[in-house]
């Protein structure tokens, strides 16, 4: 299919989101749309799959002008979609999502299964994805399920043309290589793909002709042999230095201890066995693994939202277990949230309010427990103009926000108060090369007075481009801790559990377990 | 459906086509008109339920119902007598409500009183004033994300509060009023807070436990009437003492003719009004409701107890309903206290709270307007059904919570930043 | 699309309701009553419930319109109260209406109606199950406790377990005084005739017993009669309105067990006449429309009403309904009995007590 976009524009008010897009998809190409957070990707492609109408422009399909009044029109035209989040029924079996929404059926609306089942093999054959249609999907990791995803997509009735939507972001890297080479084996069988990210290595790998954009227009179309430096600054509009400056660490005394720390989900599972843990002063720890891990876990412990079941935490060499979030807070802990809408920010409040939202009953900002508008009002103009934040006005919900301008109102909501040592898990998340570059420099200065870091991150490049020392986390426990010169390869074997039962093990856990458990910590 | 999937593009382009220069002020004001904005859905909404009123009020009435027989023989009939029924049906809401016209005539002639002309009112705001204190305590309950269906629960408790210290003590007025006053805030407050720990502490869903409450605070009233504290000494039936003068909300209007029976409550509801209002915006307490309410993943990980927060929330809301069991108790007079002295009055409340969009100042509005249907429809019976005013508010209601059937309905534009939504999170 | 002219049709009419409110010309009051010239209005102001409650309110409006019925000249109005909150207003506007005489359903308004009729000295009114000594305030009461001795002394004669039982809506004295005369009834039995027949659900010398907590729930009736069927109780009198037909069903659904209705001849107002005994009648309907004749005539020589009723067995106000059905089941010497019990009640040989009698208030 030949997919060719001529003037679309899409306007929201007297908001521009899509300026004159013009793009053409050949056949059987992977064509990147490159772009930062609120760039008009996103409102690109739900105009492309029906979600959206423009306000004006065309989408032509094989030379013919099409209009979509819905996915269903978009599907019927030959476009699958494959969207950032997953849309699976987690306990239907394979087969069933594949079908989901277009069930096979039998006279008198019985479900046909294996004409269902058949299907799916006769997908998974053709285009060399394997799947067992029988699989429950909340079973499978996150890569499979992303299988079913891109197969659910394929299983339209004439899919030519798909689109993958940041289909990285959740993916691990081994993960990560084997979907580029399934996109790769997916054009080479003819089928047109375009590839919405903000990922630079990706982007470069794999694609055949890279369209960047920026304030909703196209500013630049780019071969893949342009390097990533060339690619950024198409991107953010200025260059930008994607090493992150750094002199070498001097770690000091501890600011975090973590010993034994075993945390029990309610299903039973151990989401913290036993894990082990330091944090220095001036240093930056970065904890890498696959999400999922207990990484959530360790961050919610440390905060104090998480009792542990056993085991004991210690900032600044005090045992913390009975304090609260706020006495943590109050005596220094700065903390990144990693899923920035759910726990990072009240989006619903204005900029002003989120910034003092761990600070509202202090003074300046309240007296006699009565709200000190002005001070709040203060504060806000000045960590806008520090941080760069990008609002109308102080008075501007959170949510009016773009991604990278609310991360930086939680970054300068924990850099504006006393802190001693700081959990930042997944800082840079949904955040654009702009705002990434600006929050890693940040935490680099941040490290430099003092400060103990603990980066929680699952992708690769910010763990090597921050980390001073990196640690793995595997199943809830510290698998190994390497050097930030430790290969990629070795550190990718170690957040899969690869290299389990040899020294990392034993030398991180050297006790017997068994009885620590079941004698629990200071519970 | 694709059928229009080679549509030309819409015409909703062409037909901005030549805009003037600046939209001016009556152009601006024409679209917020026929936007689907909380205002005017609101007021849309009061429209479509007071014509769907005239319609119910048409299809009920026998006599105007057999016109409708013989309507194409003679429909001057029907529209004539559906009209004259319409007209004279809201007309009499209107005169109990507000202003009657009868009595504003003898006053003209001298033969009425000018406290008469003011006695619709009276009973407007009398009505009105428990409908503040509950609409407030389902409405500071929902900025906390907590559904409070418990205010009915909750303003029993306050009522006998408010009765036991109202007619046990022996005290002068200045004391014994706001005493009295404060016991009933106390016991409505205690009995809020209860599902507000119980959800802080094991995680109790508010709804479920607010009803049950609701259930066994009415019981409890049942007993507690025939039980010597608080049963009559004169009377054998189910009512309680009265309250004694000293305890006894003055009435505001009552120096200006007889019958007036508007009371003190109404000044403290519409002080709680400002209250709450001063607390939801200006303090630390507000804030932390606020931000729970919002979002409370983000207040716990910001250092605030939620749980604190939804205990404490529930005892104010409590408090709130357990005044409007005060201003029931302390304002029936000699009367005493009967197991259905409370009405639905909790109830309403979450209508109050809905339509009042769960702010103060709506609140207060809302609760005026719902007064006023109430004494309009007392005042106007039999000729019009003493339910119109239920029937009303639970149309007016039914669209508050659909805006999107409203906007349906009368063809409104999405507003600039999206529909309007109630907050009603707790669910 | 269709549904657009209804749409427009209902735009339209709003703007008509509108207007209406706001033109607010003058009404001609043709509302199509029967006796629209009539020159004696009389009102009635319920108590909770409502008009049609299937009790005492219903009742007392079915008087009014008896009333309305036998005499050309009187029109009939009623204005609803949904709490105590409302009597004055509702007793108030009835004054300002015109009304020439004002019904008060229920003991609880009795204080309100005292306070209007002593500023409205020119204006009838009557309280219902309440009693007054201003002097134009007719009282109507009944003293339902010699109705209810006669359906005990029945009951016990007619049980086969030796267990009876009986349970209210709420204790109040209009219930309650149906219960002693119960329990009463049910001792003359025992003592007379040397049985010993056990009442449940009140003890008359403790006035407590078994109450529902309202007058609703038929549901809940149900539930209190099944439970004391199973404590063996085979004749069941529910003091509680429309909530008694719990109390109905359960004994259509055992062969064993009948029932005794209370306020009207159960036979002819329920659905279930082949589980009633009998019934302790209370003539509210007959006594409210006495009383707005009464009021008529004293209105014609241009005075208030005045003075008060007891329904008793003499006057007719209570009574013992029909067997019906059970005709043949009632023994001979059982009628006998009762009829001489109701003689000697007549006579004043034989005193029914109880506390809520209205000799007693």
């Amino acid at each position: 299919m030949r997919l060719e976009l001529k003037g679309l524009t899409k306007k929201f008010g007297s908001f521009t989101a899509d300026d004159d897009i013009d793009l053409v998809v050949e056949p059987g190409q992977i064509h990147a749309v490159l772009g930062e957070n609120g760039a008009g990707k996103s409102t690109l492609m739900n105009m492309l799959y029906g979600i959206l109408k423009p306000t004006s422009g065309e989408i032509l399909i094989d030379g013919e002008p099409v209009s979509f009044s819905g996915p269903g029109d978009a599907i019927a035209a030959g476009i699958g979609m494959v969207h950032q989040h997953f849309k699976l029924v987690g306990p239907f079996s394979v087969a069933d999502n594949v079908h989901l929404g277009r069930e096979h059926t039998l006279a008198g609306g019985v479900l046909a299964a294996k004409a269902a089942r058949q299907a799916v093999l006769d997908v998974s054959e053709r285009y060399g994805l394997r799947l067992d249609p029988d699989a429950i999907c909340e079973d499978l990791p996150v890569g499979v399920q992303q299988r079913v995803e891109i197969v659910k997509a394929l299983s339209g009735p004439k899919t030519e043309l798909l689109i993958l939507d940041e289909p990285t972001a959740v993916l691990t890297p081994a993960e990560i290589a084997e979907l580029l080479d399934i996109m790769r084996s997916l054009a080479e069988s003819g089928t047109s793909i375009l590839f919405i990210s903000h990922k630079l290595k990706e982007v470069q790998a794999v694609a055949d002709t890279i369209t960047v954009i920026r304030r909703g227009k196209v500013v630049a179309e780019l071969e893949p042999t342009a390097s990533e430096a060339e690619m950024a600054a198409a991107m953010v509009g200025r260059a930008v230095t994607l090493q992150v400056d750094k002199t070498p660490a001097e770690p000091a005394e501890p600011r975090l201890e973590v010993k034994d720390l075993t945390v029990v989900n309610a299903a039973g599972v151990k989401a913290l066995d036993g894990l082990n843990l330091n944090v220095h002063s001036g240093e930056i720890v970065g904890l890498a693994g696959v999400e999922g891990n207990g990484q959530t876990e360790l961050a919610r412990c440390i905060l104090g939202l998480l009792k542990p079941d056993a085991g004991h935490i210690a900032i600044d060499g005090a045992d913390v277990h009975h304090h609260d979030p706020a006495r943590r807070i109050a005596d220094g802990l700065g903390y990144i949230p990693e899923d920035r809408g759910r726990d990072g920010l009240v989006t619903e409040f204005s900029v002003a309010e989120n910034l003092v939202l761990n600070q509202y009953r202090d003074e300046p900002f309240a007296k006699n427990g009565v709200v000190d508008a002005a001070a709040v009002r203060k504060r806000a103009v000045d960590s806008i103009a520090e941080f760069d934040i990008r609002t109308q006005s102080p008075d501007e919900p959170a949510a009016s926000l773009s991604g990278g301008n609310q991360q930086k109102v939680i970054i300068a909501r924990e850099f504006s108060r006393p802190r001693r040592l700081l959990v930042a898990a997944q800082p840079t998340r949904g955040v654009d090369v702009g705002a990434t570059e600006f929050i890693h420099n940040r935490l680099v200065t941040e490290r430099d007075t003092g400060t103990g870091i603990l980066l929680i991150s699952s992708e690769l490049d910010e763990i090597y481009a921050l980390a001073d020392r990196i640690a793995v986390i595997y199943n809830g426990r510290i698998v190994g801790e390497v050097a930030p010169d430790t290969p990629r390869e070795v550190i990718g074997r170690l957040m899969v559990g690869a290299d389990l039962g040899g020294d990392a093990d034993a030398e991180t856990d050297p006790r017997t377990r068994p009885d620590d458990d079941a004698n629990g910590g200071d519970r | 459906m694709s059928t229009d999937t080679a549509t030309p593009p819409a015409e909703q382009p062409d037909a901005a086509e030549n805009p003037p220069p600046r939209p001016g002020f009556t152009q601006l004001f024409g679209r917020y008109l026929i936007e689907a904005n909380s205002v005017m859905v609101t007021v849309y909404s009061l429209l479509l339920a007071f014509l769907i009123g005239a319609v119910l009020l048409i299809v009920s009435d026998e006599n105007v119902r057999s016109t409708y027989t013989y309507f194409f023989a003679r429909p001057q009939d029907a529209l004539t007598s559906s009209w004259i029924l319409v007209r004279d049906s809201y007309l009499a809401l209107f005169e109990g409500a507000i202003l009657n016209l009868n009595t504003l005539e003898r006053f003209q002639a001298g033969t009425a009183e000018f406290g008469d002309l003011l006695r619709p009112i009276s009973e407007t705001l009398l009505n009105a004033t428990p409908l503040i204190f509950t609409g407030l305590a389902v409405g500071l309950a929902f900025r906390a994300g907590l559904f409070n269906i418990g205010a009915q629960g909750q303003l029993i408790f306050g009522m006998l509060g408010a009765l036991a210290v109202g007619f046990s003590l022996n005290l002068p007025a200045v004391v014994h009023l706001p005493l009295a006053i404060v016991a009933g805030a106390l016991a409505g407050a205690a009995f809020g807070a209860i599902p507000g720990v119980l959800k802080a502490t094991t995680g109790a869903h508010e709804v479920i436990s607010s009803i049950m409450l609701n259930n066994i605070a009415f019981f409890f009233l049942v007993w507690a009437i025939g039980t010597g504290f608080f049963h009559s000494e004169t009377k054998s039936e189910l009512v309680t003492k009265p309250v004694d003068e000293s305890a006894t909300l003055p009435t505001l209007l009552g120096w200006l003719g007889a019958g007036l029976r508007v009371n003190l409550a109404l000044i403290v509801g519409l002080a709680a009004a400002v209250f709450t209002w001063w607390l939801l915006s200006r303090s630390t307490f507000g804030f932390r409701i606020r931000a729970v309410g919002f979002n409370a993943h983000a207040s716990a990980t910001a250092g605030m107890h939620v749980g604190r927060t939804y205990a404490s929330t529930m005892a104010f809301a409590g408090g709130l309903a357990g005044l409007a069991g005060a201003a029931l108790s302390l304002g029936v007079g000699s009367s005493g206290v009967t197991t259905n002295t409370a009405l639905e009055y909790g109830f309403d409340g979450i209508t109050v709270a809905l339509l009042g969009r769960a702010r103060p100042g709506g609140i207060v509005a809302a609760a005026l307007l719902f007064g006023a249907l109430k004494a309009g429809a007392l005042s106007a019976q039999p000729d019009v059904p003493v339910d119109i005013s239920t029937l009303l508010q639970a149309i007016i209601v039914l669209f508050i919570a659909a805006p999107a059937l409203v906007k349906a309905i009368l063809h409104l534009r999405t507003p600039r930043g999206g529909m309007v939504t109630l907050e009603a999170k707790g669910w | 699309m269709a549904v657009k002219p209804y749409k427009l049709a209902l735009v339209g009419l709003s703007a008509v309701g509108l207007a209406a409110v706001a033109a607010c010309g003058e009404a001609p009051s043709d509302s199509g009553d029967d006796n629209a010239d009539a020159s004696f209005l009389a009102c009635m102001v319920t108590d909770s419930g409502g008009v049609d409650d299937k009790s005492f309110n219903e009742s007392s409006w079915n008087g009014m319109l008896a009333a309305e019925e036998e005499n050309d000249d009187i029109k009939v109005d009623f204005k609803e109260s949904s709490s105590e909150t409302d009597y004055d207003p509702n007793l108030q506007s009835s004054v300002d209406d015109g009304c020439n005489f004002i019904v008060g359903v229920g003991g609880l308004m009795t204080e309100n109606v005292n306070a209007i009729a002593t500023a409205n000295p020119d204006v009838s009114f009557a309280t219902v199950d309440g009693f007054s000594e201003v002097e134009n305030v007719y009282s109507i009461q009944f003293d339902t406790a010699q109705s209810a001795f006669l359906a005990g002394y029945v009951a016990a004669a007619q049980t086969q377990t030796g267990t009876v039982a009986t349970w209210g809506g709420l204790q109040i004295p209009p219930v309650t005084i149906f219960m002693d005369g119960f329990a009463r009834g049910i001792a003359k039995h025992n003592e007379d005739k040397g049985t010993d027949v056990q009442l449940l659900g009140w003890d008359v010398e403790a006035q407590e017993g078994t109450f529902i907590n309202g007058f609703e729930s038929a549901t809940d009736g149900k539930s209190q009669s099944d439970t004391f069927i199973e404590q063996g109780a085979d004749i069941i009198f529910p003091v509680a309105g429309p909530a008694g037909i719990g109390a109905l069903t359960a004994a259509a659904e055992d062969d064993a067990v009948t029932a005794i209705w209370v306020d009207t001849d159960g036979y002819e107002s329920t659905d279930y006449g082949s589980e009633i005994i009998t019934s302790a009648e209370k003539g509210l309907a007959n006594a409210v429309k006495d009383s707005v004749l009464a009021a008529y005539d004293a209105a014609q020589g241009g005075d208030a009403v005045t003075g008060s009723y007891i329904g008793t067995l003499e006057n007719g106000g209570v009574s013992l309904a029909p067997f019906h059905d059970f005709e043949d089941d009632v023994s001979d010497e059982t009628k006998a009995e009762i009829d001489a019990l109701t003689q000697q009640i007549i006579d004043g040989t034989l005193v029914v007590e109880s506390p809520a009698s209205p000799t007693a208030g």
